[in-house]
């Protein structure tokens, strides 16, 4: 009957992609394609004239006035590529389901891979011609000012590289968000997030995260793009920087920061392939999400240890750097504290991301009983999306208490403090941090749902911070503050590194309140994260019981 | 396996010894505590157009969606042209040909664009192959004219007949048709009945559901009944309205005088209820056996009764939805 052969679209033949081609043809109408390409050239050349215009003025030669074009031009291709396209990428996944033309392309008989390709290249193609559009006025200021290609081809691999970044967050998005306003809306935020507020982290020690970005690469070929003699200024200032480390290993900022998004963008595949196979399926397998939170507190430890001993990795160091009094001051112990207090809170910040992914909802969970049942056995399958997530979050948080743990340590007994160390007992106290906040989040998840979990969230995670800020601008209430602040799981991480470190320099109010408080609420939430998982170990077995035990008819 | 499907799958095996295109076993879909599909087993030989009937909550839309590799049930096993789909996902979907109830089409598109679209992701050949194909299928639903309108500016009726083009061109071995054909008018659903049959001939197997009983009983070669989950009957649309155990009737006779000696003898009788006398009709209810009625009948002639004429009027299968309709109702 079907005397066609079996379709075979293979997802490296980008051009021959039905859903690409698709997308080409529905996106690149002249019409609607001529206005975007009219409004980019205008913009474009509006930028090229006028910086060039203002470079001559101001006395620059004529290959220096060429190359202050290239920045500005940068920020164009950057609002169209990283800002458009991704949100062109949210919103069309979005509008696919709207329109309900999604099962169609469901049914296709085309592998999760050839579909998700597709639509990474095929939803923003109509950006991708305006970002060629301005290919050539960037081509121009490249020729006129002579920038060497060892420059601006690493540059622009780098801006391919974050653009899918980008699109694969667009494209999650837009698969995963209920309405085509929250996917434009999301996307855009997680871009403006994964731009601007996670490369802050790097700030505080976790360098990894501005390897997600663009910016890096930016700054390392900056004094190739700029006129020459602030080109040179700012190499000579770039001189005192070192290159990337990762543990003892030197890279170019061009090949981590390749090598950082490639590992994020190979998440997002495996992410939207599981969506694409079964609609109902995790984001990530449980196996997957506790190698991705391995690999990231790899990354994160492999740049950070390094960069302790030249002082690099310290905020106030690096200020000092720039304006040349290197080595003059020491980093404030105070700094370190915080430094380990943040990685703990993102470390505890990741855990509860990942495990949100991988903790099976109650539906989930029974179909997974009958299933089994059905099948003569009396558990579930280990790895199977509805098992228990309880054991990746266990795995989790005790690969982040030895992160947490090695970073501290590599901070407070590093040259710059002398004589303070950090017995390994406390990795038990941060482990006992990650296990109650994560496993009790965890569990309560599993066993209530998110409704639970988001209202426990708010009354128990936010509002004690939010009341405790406001009593903490009174000196005479800051212990009570403190006291109160505790008792979010949030604040457990910052408490741990200022009680359990020897550099902790306290006021005196909060020397004596702190180390309690964070005492009395860690044994509070170990207590608590006990009977949550008690709970769920007792809804767990009553579900199963129900259905393994039900009459044949009823299971 | 109960009753019904037992007798499903015995007149499958009456039906010879090729294996059915559509084979469903043991198959649950559960919402949380609430089960759309509870342990359906049915059998459906190839060739066949196969109505799916059943009242809004029936399970027959999750059941097409499992078919139709879009869900993962509960549990169970489907096999299409001897592909499980739950473990073969991808050949699944080359011999599936699917259209959904209120069937979208992109707003971005012209119809000729999204046929085509469609055409290449199957891999129907070369660019002037697919538009060969293409019109084919236009022709097939009577579109040929439409080709270049946007896919959004089709009315309704227009918009389920280019789904169902697009539903045909890859040649499907076993197309799933959810409420086909809501919002065609009555030309369009007989050329819609004639193309289904058309492609039944050639070897494919249709399965389709639809609220429009009359179309359906049209169309369909056998049906299916399901209410709550599970399969209440299936065959033929006679077989159905036996096995639901409709026997409810009503019985006019046309009688050449002594209407009142005929109303007083019959409603001595069981089986008869609601009598009336109409001028020279006795019209009355009869719930019974064939048997029965044909006993009714003797027993008349016997009293010397002069019966001119015997009309009988069973109730619809329209009728019989309802009432397992109205018995979801009912605490």
């Amino acid at each position: 009957m079907n005397e066609h052969p079996p379709s075979r679209h293979p997802a490296w033949k980008i051009w021959s992609n039905p859903v690409f081609r698709r997308y080409c043809r529905s996106r690149l109408r002249p019409q609607g394609l001529g206005v975007s390409l009219l409004v980019t050239v205008l913009i474009a050349g509006f930028i090229v004239a006028m910086v060039r215009a203002v470079g001559l003025q101001n006395q620059m030669d004529p290959s220096d006035a060429a190359r202050s074009v290239i920045i500005p031009l940068l920020f164009l291709q950057g609002i169209i590529l990283f800002v458009l396209g991704t949100a062109q990428a949210a919103g069309g996944m979005t509008a696919e389901r709207d329109e309900g033309v999604i099962d169609y392309q469901r049914l296709i008989p085309m592998s999760p891979l050839s579909k998700v390709l597709g639509y990474l290249f095929g939803l923003p193609v109509r950006e991708y011609v305006m970002f060629l559009t301005t290919l050539p006025f960037t081509g121009w200021a490249l020729w006129t000012g002579g920038v060497a290609w060892q420059v601006w081809l690493p540059l622009y691999a780098v801006v391919f590289t974050s653009a899918l970044t980008y699109h694969f967050t667009g494209l999650l998005t837009g698969t995963v968000a209920k309405n085509r306003r929250w996917a434009f809306l999301a996307s855009i935020g997680l871009v403006f997030c994964l731009y601007t507020a996670v490369p802050q982290m790097a700030k505080f020690g976790l360098v990894f995260f501005k390897y997600l970005t663009v910016t890096p690469v930016v700054e390392e070929s900056l004094p190739g793009l700029l006129s020459k003699t602030v080109g040179a200024a700012v190499e000579s200032i770039q001189k005192l920087a070192p290159t990337v480390k990762f543990f003892g290993l030197d890279f170019s900022e061009t090949v981590f920061t390749v090598f950082s998004q490639g590992g994020l963008i190979l998440t997002f595949v495996v992410m939207l392939c599981r969506k694409w196979r079964r609609a109902e399926s995790h984001l990530l397998g449980k196996t997957w999400a506790t190698g991705f939170f391995i690999w990231i507190q790899t990354l994160l430890l492999g740049n950070a240890l390094p960069l302790i001993d030249t002082g690099s990795l310290f905020p106030s160091r690096g200020f000092t750097r720039m304006v040349r009094m290197m080595n003059q001051r020491p980093p404030d112990p105070m700094e370190a504290v915080a430094m380990s207090g943040i990685y703990g809170l993102i470390t505890l910040a990741l855990i509860f991301i990942l495990v949100a992914i991988v903790t099976p909802s109650t539906d989930s969970q029974l179909r997974g009983w009958r299933r089994a049942r059905k099948q003569g056995d009396t558990s579930l399958s280990f790895f199977s999306d509805a098992a228990t997530g309880f054991w990746a979050a266990i795995v989790m948080a005790l690969a982040g208490a030895g992160g947490w743990f090695l970073f501290t340590r590599g901070l407070v007994e590093s040259r710059w403090f002398p004589g303070h160390e950090v017995p390994i007992g406390v990795f038990g106290l941060f482990a006992a941090v990650l296990l109650s906040a994560g496993v009790g989040y965890q569990a309560l998840l599993e066993a209530k749902g998110g409704r639970h979990v988001t209202l426990t969230a708010i009354f128990v995670g936010v509002v004690p911070v939010m009341i405790g800020a406001v009593m903490a601008v009174s000196e005479n209430l800051a212990p009570i503050a403190v006291w109160l602040i505790g008792m979010s799981p949030l604040s457990l991480p910052v408490y741990a590194s200022s009680s359990l470190l020897s550099l902790a320099e306290l006021p005196e109010g909060l020397s004596r309140a702190m180390p309690r408080a964070f005492q009395f609420w860690l044994f509070v939430a170990i207590l608590t994260c006990c009977w949550l998982v008690k709970n769920l170990w007792v809804a767990r077995r009553a579900m199963a019981r129900k259905v393994l035990d039900a009459p044949a008819a009823e299971p | 396996m109960t009753s019904i499907e037992r007798m499903n799958a015995a007149s499958f095996a009456a039906n010879g010894s090729q294996p059915p295109a559509i084979d469903i076993r043991d198959l649950r879909v559960d919402y949380g505590n609430f089960v759309a599909v509870d342990d359906l087993t049915l059998s459906v030989p190839p060739g066949e157009v196969f109505g799916l009937v059943g009242p809004n909550g029936a399970g027959k839309t999750s059941t097409f969606r499992v078919l139709t590799t879009l869900m993962e049930p509960t549990y169970g096993e489907v096999i299409l042209d001897g592909v499980d789909v739950l473990e073969d996902i991808e050949s699944a979907r080359r011999i599936i040909g699917y259209m959904p109830d209120l069937a979208p089409v992109p707003s971005d598109l012209k119809v000729w664009e999204f046929l085509d679209f469609h055409a290449a992701a199957y891999g129907l050949g070369t660019k002037a192959q697919r538009r060969e194909r293409a019109a084919e299928c236009l022709e097939e639903v009577a579109l040929t004219d439409q080709r270049d309108k946007w896919c959004k500016e089709l009315s309704r009726g227009q918009t389920q007949r280019v789904v169902l083009a697009k539903t045909l061109l890859h040649r499907p071995r076993v197309l799933i048709l959810d409420e086909p054909a809501s919002g065609l008018d009555p030309l369009a659903r007989r050329d819609l009945r004639n193309a289904l049959r058309r492609l039944a001939k050639t070897g494919a197997t249709v399965f389709v559901s639809s609220h429009i009983l009359s179309e359906l009983a049209e169309m369909c070669t056998s049906l299916c009944v399901m209410n709550r989950g599970r399969l209440l009957a299936s065959g033929t649309v006679d077989e159905v309205r036996q096995q639901m155990g409709s026997t409810e009737r009503t019985l006019t006779a046309t009688l050449l005088g002594r209407q009142e000696a005929a109303a007083s003898w019959l409603s001595a009788q069981h089986a008869v209820h609601d009598l009336r006398i109409d001028l020279n009709q006795v019209i009355f209810g009869f719930k019974g056996t064939d048997e029965a009625q044909a006993d009714l009948m003797e027993g008349m002639i016997r009293l010397g009764i002069r019966v001119r004429a015997f009309e009988e009027k069973r109730s619809s299968f329209e009728d019989i939805l309802v009432e397992v309709a109205e018995s979801n109702r009912r605490p």
